[in-house]
């Protein structure tokens, strides 16, 4: 699988972080401004919901600035972040359980023009938000957001060959449910 | 069945848009839960966001003790009443730095948009309480000036401006769309 390169974000603004680990809210808020979409897209799109992706942004940004001290700049701040909020989403996932199934699951998400003529690309966001849990969560973060299986893996708390093998079923599940013959 | 043209499953997956906006600001929840967290705050923000017990209690309880303490002969207040007790009760302000204000506001417009959802008596309960703090407040100030050393004043002065912020912080936490709890 050809993954997209989810660290593509503009460059790392360190001037902006440096001033948040020492305290300065205002920098803070403008790394919010700065990264917000992207948690809120990467939390609607594991929970399928859209109160509870603003309240696992929420909960990542407050859990972000708690630990900006112990960010090391070992990977990027994005990064960082990302996994932060799938904690956030995991967590939130083991005090409530979410009826999915009752309310519209792709809610939230914009309308999207697909660009190569493919198969819409709504179409395709709403496949996803149907799959089962497990499978949409690591669809997601490997296929999406570009995590590794072994980063996937760690965040998700499973076996590196179970992520593997979810994506697979992900992958089998959503060319049937898009009538697309699989590769 | 069929086969996409062009592109790969993978490659339609890999092309979804990464960024999505929230449909509403949610930086003013997050700002106030960063002002009542730890370590990282101010030292009178750090006070300012020490959650204290029921704000309409607290309220209420400030507000008997002035009371309480409004019986005292004048004579007495006016003994201590000093020179140097208005700069002692500028020492109990509330942080006025321009990123504490700002973020101070911003809990406040959540906190008014909010109030404005909710059903008129309850909205009733809230502003009740929101004057008692305010007028207890007021009072509490009026009494540090006349007994600048009094540490049970010293605590009721910062409980009233906790007590709002943490009023202002309960009306727009309890507001938020909740997911079913089962």
């Amino acid at each position: 699988m050809q993954l997209p390169d989810a660290m593509d974000a503009p460059a790392e603004p360190s001037g902006l972080i440096a001033a948040a680990v020492h305290g300065d809210i205002s920098a803070f808020e403008q790394l919010y401004r700065q990264f917000s979409p992207r948690v809120y897209a990467l939390c609607l799109r594991l929970t399928g919901q859209r109160e509870a992706a603003e309240d696992c942004t929420q909960e990542s940004f407050v859990a972000a600035w708690r630990a900006l001290a112990g960010f090391e700049r070992r990977s990027r701040f994005s990064t960082w972040l990302h996994r932060i909020a799938v904690h956030a989403v995991l967590a939130r996932r083991r005090g409530l359980r979410v009826r999915y199934e009752v309310e519209e699951p792709a809610s939230g998400l914009p309308d999207m023009a697909d660009p190569a003529g493919g198969a819409p690309a709504l179409d395709l966001e709403r496949a996803i938000a149907r799959l089962p849990e497990g499978a949409r969560h690591v669809l997601v973060l490997v296929g999406i957001y570009g995590f590794s299986h072994s980063e996937a893996a760690e965040s998700l708390g499973i076996a590196e060959g179970t992520c593997k093998a979810q994506l697979h079923r992900a992958r089998g599940l959503l060319c049937a449910a898009l009538g697309l013959e699989e590769a | 069945m069929k086969e996409l043209p062009a592109k790969s499953l993978d490659d339609e997956i890999a092309a979804l848009r990464l960024d999505i906006q929230p449909p509403r600001n949610l930086w003013p929840g997050i700002a106030g839960r960063l002002h009542r967290s730890s370590s990282r705050t101010r030292p009178m923000a750090l006070a300012a966001a020490a959650a204290l017990a029921g704000a309409c209690v607290a309220g209420t309880i400030s507000w008997a003790v002035l009371q309480g303490r409004a019986a005292r002969p004048p004579a007495q207040a006016s003994v201590r009443a000093a020179p140097q007790a208005a700069a002692r009760t500028a020492d109990f302000d509330e942080p006025s730095t321009p990123r504490y204000v700002a973020a101070r506001d911003s809990l406040e417009v959540s906190f008014r948009e909010r109030l404005a959802l909710l059903d008129p008596a309850t909205r009733a309960r809230i502003e009740a309480s929101l004057a008692v703090i305010r007028h207890a407040h007021e009072d509490i100030r009026k009494a540090l000036a006349a007994d600048p050393a009094s540490p049970v004043l010293e605590q009721l002065w910062q409980s009233t401006w906790h007590d709002e912020l943490d009023l202002y912080e309960r009306v727009v936490r309890s507001t938020q769309p909740t997911v079913t709890r089962t």
